[in-house]
This record gives structure tokens, sequence and C-alpha cells, in this order.
């Protein structure tokens, strides 16, 4: 519990600290409403995608996702050249959008699905299985589009799930905010969770003790594969165009996002509401940047240098060393060690 | 703990909400901002854009121009630095869309919010108010050819390369470049279209393969911007400098050596620097709601007498004649 909550209020405190920054540099622009909309629709996709490396990262054994924005693309691309085949996205608008979703989600689904049969069926590494699903599934977002971009066209209720706004929040925004409160609540109160992050733990032990490791890593993989499928209805909606090399540099910034939310890279822990924090805090810095007018070249040095900042936080009470009084208020907190699941 | 956190998260909260406060008052720009954004940055043929953007500010010192670009070549990420642009409130957009396609939701959000949007290398994009072209793809492609004709005195077996069967402009050059050929009875074109997916390399060996099975070949045209290295290597290590002609479409500086050894007779391009200029004269021309028609001189060369036509969507597609074709002699002019 120690741990988790210094990494949540780390990441908070960046977050306030970053959009003070941004209101100072930019004269308050930086946090005009249109900015933190225009902001909050560009969470979204590497967000999604981000909890679906998490989730498969709390699996243990290696687990990683390299296939999520592949998948994306393929879910769109797919769907837009099926559908468009013998739908008008300008004449049957309803049908189209719920069409459309329905498929891009389905399509997702079974991209995990695969994924985790390989991965638990096969015993085949994580991370070779995604990487040659991923190129699999970029290959075929090739074949069927030509290697062109599709057009989606924006018939009304995708277009709004891209564009509009329900109470002044981007309805992408409120998407992926739904998304990740199921994920956090399935990670906390149901069997699932608690398997998760025991297997991820201990992978022996929790095969000795029972668990249906099969299911659950194919669950886990769906659900990441889902999250994927939601990232690229998500894309499709806000960009009227898909392709399939969008997004190629998603792939590492989904890890770092991961990777900064103090999920473990070794399996058995993570928590949604960290990786939600970290996607957002590195969404204000590229922001941030873009209003101050730098170069991209120091959005990568500034990101690398907040993972390090994480890492050191990770392995060292920066916390407790810039605050000495804290641990007072902490003696009766459990030990940190304790292998006791978070969400 | 829990109690510590919520006091720094208090705090945190209370700072931002106190600075914004502050500096909110602050803001309020009244020159106009033209932004450009470029498909990447930190590659020669931008930075060779961003001179020209630097140049622009310079000379007009009552708007301001600055140049960003992702950092990799990425659409999504080039989508991502418009946005944040978009919302902190530029008046103009000069755009180098890296894929037209990807950018077209968000360049009418920018519209509908009554930024101005113009880009360059996008004859197809639709939402845009102005593409600027540096010249006409046709004329550039028969110009190239030209070229080739005159040093093969307008006979002999030639062939063409692309960047790929997919690239747009590669096949508009060759093909206005084939029209050409054909006014001279006497040149054979042999094995057309070539990919070369501007790979020095693979270029290299193609031209090769292309050397032993046509040993008596006398023109080379290319289009991407690697493959007169490609090419003109291969002539070179052929012995065939000055023999054979090369003529495509290349930058001076990487070109240098084989203008000098001959093995590449003249490449043409169009200059970055200009075109960013021209970008950001046809911004302010929009933004002073002043109209771009035939004829009409942006100040800058090769854009001193544009031609207009209606573009892919409501905007207008304009034509520079920013052509240039440097050999041997000439190439030192423009060391980028």
């Amino acid at each position: 519990m120690h741990k988790t909550g210094e990494q949540l209020v780390m990441l908070v405190v960046i977050n306030c600290v970053l959009l003070a920054i941004g209101a100072a540099i930019s004269g308050g622009a930086f946090l005009s409403l249109f900015n933190l909309q225009s902001m909050s629709t560009q969470v979204p996709e590497i967000g999604l995608l981000a909890i679906g490396v998490m989730l498969a990262m709390c699996a243990g054994n290696g687990g990683i996702d390299l296939s999520g924005i592949a998948l994306a693309n393929l879910s769109s691309v797919l769907s837009a050249v099926v559908l468009s085949s013998f739908l008008s996205s300008t004449d049957s608008e309803t049908t189209f959008s719920l069409a459309f979703m329905v498929m891009t989600i389905g399509i997702g689904l079974t991209g995990g699905i695969i994924n985790g049969l390989l991965i638990s069926k096969l015993n085949i590494t994580p991370i070779l299985c995604t990487l040659g699903t991923q190129m699999a599934f970029m290959g075929l977002a090739v074949v069927v589009s030509g290697g062109k971009a599709t057009t989606v066209g924006s018939p009304d209720l995708l277009s709004r799930i891209g564009n509009d706004m329900f109470l002044g929040v981007p309805i992408s925004f409120l998407i992926f905010a739904v998304c990740a409160a199921l994920i956090a609540a399935a990670l906390k109160f149901t069997p699932y969770g608690l398997w998760l992050m025991l297997m991820g733990t201990n992978p022996k032990a929790a095969v000795y003790a029972g668990f249906p490791r099969t299911g659950i890593i194919v669950g886990t993989y769906a659900i990441s594969g889902t999250l994927s499928g939601i990232a690229g209805m998500i894309i499709a909606a806000r960009n009227v165009n898909v392709k399939f090399d969008y997004g190629s540099s998603y792939l590492l910034i989904a890890i770092l996002i991961v990777v900064m939310a103090g999920v473990k890279p070794e399996g058995g822990y993570g928590r949604v509401v960290c990786v939600v924090m970290s996607a957002i805090a590195l969404q204000l810095m590229s922001s941030l940047l873009n209003f101050g007018g730098l170069s991209n070249f120091v959005r990568d040095f500034a990101w690398g240098l907040l993972l390090l900042t994480f890492l050191a936080v990770g392995r060292y009470d920066v916390v407790g060393f810039l605050m000495p009084f804290k641990g007072q208020n902490n003696s009766s907190a459990p030990s940190p060690q304790a292998p006791k699941p978070n969400n | 703990m829990k109690a510590m956190s919520k006091r720094i998260l208090i705090g945190g909260v209370a700072v931002a909400a106190l600075l914004s406060g502050t500096v909110g008052t602050l803001m309020a720009q009244q020159k106009p901002v033209i932004a450009t954004v470029v498909k990447i940055s930190g590659i020669p043929w931008f930075d060779r854009m961003n001179t020209g953007v630097e140049a622009y500010q310079k000379a007009n010192p009552d708007v301001v121009a600055t140049q960003s670009g992702p950092a990799t070549a990425d659409a999504a990420q080039q989508l991502q630095i418009i946005q944040d642009l978009i919302a902190k409130g530029v008046n103009a957009l000069a755009v180098v869309p890296m894929d037209p396609a990807v950018i077209e939701g968000t360049l009418k959000r920018a519209m509908d919010r009554g930024i101005v949007v113009v880009t360059h290398e996008a004859d197809n994009q639709k939402n845009t108010q102005a593409d600027v072209e540096a010249f006409d793809n046709s004329d550039y492609g028969a110009a190239l050819n030209v070229r080739l004709a005159e040093c093969m005195g307008n006979k002999g077996k030639w062939t063409t390369f692309v960047g790929s069967l997919g690239s747009r402009t590669h096949i508009q050059w060759v093909t206005a470049g084939e029209a050409n050929a054909k006014k001279h009875p006497d040149m054979q074109l042999v094995d057309p279209n070539n990919e070369s997916f501007d790979d020095a390399n693979s270029t290299y060996e193609k031209a090769k393969e292309i050397l032993r099975k046509h040993p008596d070949i006398k023109g080379f045209q290319t289009s991407a911007g690697n493959d007169v290295l490609g090419v003109g290597r291969a002539i070179d290590e052929a012995g065939l400098s000055g023999k054979v002609c090369l003529v495509g479409t290349g930058l001076p500086n990487p070109s240098a050596d084989l203008l000098e050894s001959g093995a590449i007779t003249a490449i043409g391009f169009w200059d970055p620097q200009k075109a960013g200029m021209a970008m950001n004269a046809v911004a302010r021309l929009l933004l002073e709601k002043k109209e771009v028609k035939d004829g009409t001189n942006l100040g800058v060369p090769g854009y001193e007498k544009v031609t207009v036509k209606k573009g892919a969507g409501d905007g207008l597609l304009i034509i520079g004649n920013g052509m240039v074709l440097a050999d041997k002699a000439t190439y030192k002019e423009h060391m980028f």
C-alpha cells in the first residue's frame, strides 16, 4: 500500500506541476477549456493501448503485448474496407456506425484471443508471439487496404464519438474512462483480478494451486485486444481516414506509460489508475512542449528523464527523502513486501 | 501516508490554480502567428525549409512565423502537433502533411475554428484553403526528359525509375517524360518504371542489372531523391560516366561528387526554403483576406507569377515555377 500510494501521489503531483508550467509559459491558454478538451481527445488512443500492455505485463512470465497498435489499425482498416463494400457511410449513417463499432471491437477481440491462445497453448514467449502477430496484423491491413489510406467517412454517430462533447468532456475520453474503470473494478473485485496478479507473482505456484492458467491468459490478451479494437474505432472516428501505419510510434510510448505507472515488468502488480495518470502526464508534457514551441526531440529527452525519475522513485524512497516527517504517519502501514494484489 | 498524499495533492492543485489565475490575464498576443508543421524535423530537407521560415520571419516582423515537426516519421505524431497548435490558438497553419488523408479531420476542425490552413506537397488534400506546389508535375517530368534527351542526342535506349508504383507524383513525372520522349522517334524506352523505394543501395543493384541487360543503354530518368545516387554509383563504377546520361530528382549536397565525376548529368529539385516562404506568404495573404489569383506575386523567387487552379476540395491549388535543374556547372549555387 505504502509504495502504490506513493506512485500515485507522484503522478498526480507531476500532472499538477505540468499544468502549472503550461499555464505559466502559455499565459493561461494551456488551461483553456478548448485545450483541455483537445488534450483529452488525444489521450484515449494511447491510453487504451497502455492498459492492454499493463494487463499483459501483470500476467507475468515476460508478458507484453506488442501487437496493440497494429491490431487497432487492422480493426479499423478491415472494418472500413469490408463495410464500405456494401454499406454507404453517407446513406445509412447509423447502421454504418453501429456496424463499424461492433466490427472493430470484434476484430480486436478476435486478435486478442489469437494472441492468448498462441501464448497459452503453444507456450510461445509473449514478446515473440505478439511481435509475430503484430507483423501479421499489419501485413493483413496492408493487403486489404492496398497500402493506401482507407476512408471511413464521418457518419453521424461515429463522428460524434470522435468529435463531440458530453457535458464538456470529449466522448472518446469518456469511453476511455469507462473502459479504465471497468477494468480497474474487474481487477479489484473479481476472482480474475486476484488470479491474474497471483499468477504474475508466481506462475508455478498458480498452476499448482489449480488456477485456470489458459483461461486467465486468453482472457487477459482478449481484453487487451478488445481495447485495441476500441482504440481503432476512436482513431477512425476522429481522423475520418485510417491507414495501416498510423501511430507507429505508439508501441514504445505505450510501454513507457506502463513502466512509468509503476507496473512491474516481471508481473504481479499494476494499477489502472496509475496507468491513466501516467498517460495523462505524457500527454500534458508533449502538449506543453508543443505550446512552448520546443523541438520534439526535447520531448523524447523529457520522457526519458521522467521515466528515469519514476524508476528512481520505485527503487528509493524519494518522497520520504524529500519529506522526512512523513514516516510517522506511516508506522502502521503494512510492509511493502507483502504480495498483496492491488488493482 | 493518506493524509500526506492528500496534502501534497491539494498543494499541487492549489499551485496550479493560482498560477493559471495570475498568468491568465497576461495572455493576448497581438501579432498573427503562422505555424509551419513539417513531416519530420531534423532532416536536411526540412532544415532547409526552416531557413525559409526564418527568412520570412525576418522579412515580416509583424507576424510570428515558426516551424515545428515530429521527431519520428509518424502521421499520428504530426497530427498531435497540429492539434496542440490549434488549441494554442495560432492564426494560420502551414502544413506539409506526412499523410494527407490522416489529417483531413483535424484540418477541417482547424478551419471551422477560423484558422487559415495552407498545405504543401498535397494536391489531393481536401480540407485546405490553399495547397502550394512548387511546380506543375507534368512540366517537371517533361523538363527532366528534355534535359535527358539533349544529353542523349535524342536517340538510344533509356529507362525510368520511380520510388514506388503507388507514388503519385513520381508516376506523373515519368509519364510526362515518356510523352516528351515520343517526340524523338529514335529514343527507345526499355524496362520502364523500376521501383527504387528511395533506397540508394537497391537502386544501385537494379541499375547494375539494367546496365548488364542493356549494354547499349544511353539514359536514365529517376524520381525519388536517392535514386540518382544509386544509379550514379552504378554508372561511375562501370566506367560509363559521361557516356550514359542520368537526369533525376536529387539534392545538390549529396549529389555533388557524382555531378563532379560526370556520372550524374543533371539533378532536378525544388528548394524547400522557397516553398516554406511561399506557404507563409500565402497564409499571410489569406489572413489579410486578400485574394490569390492567376499571376499573383508571392514575393518569393520562383513564385512571382503563380498559376491558380481549383484544388481537390473547396480550396485553391497554387502552382509556382520553383523548379530548379542543376548540373555540374550550376549546382554550387544551391548548396543544401
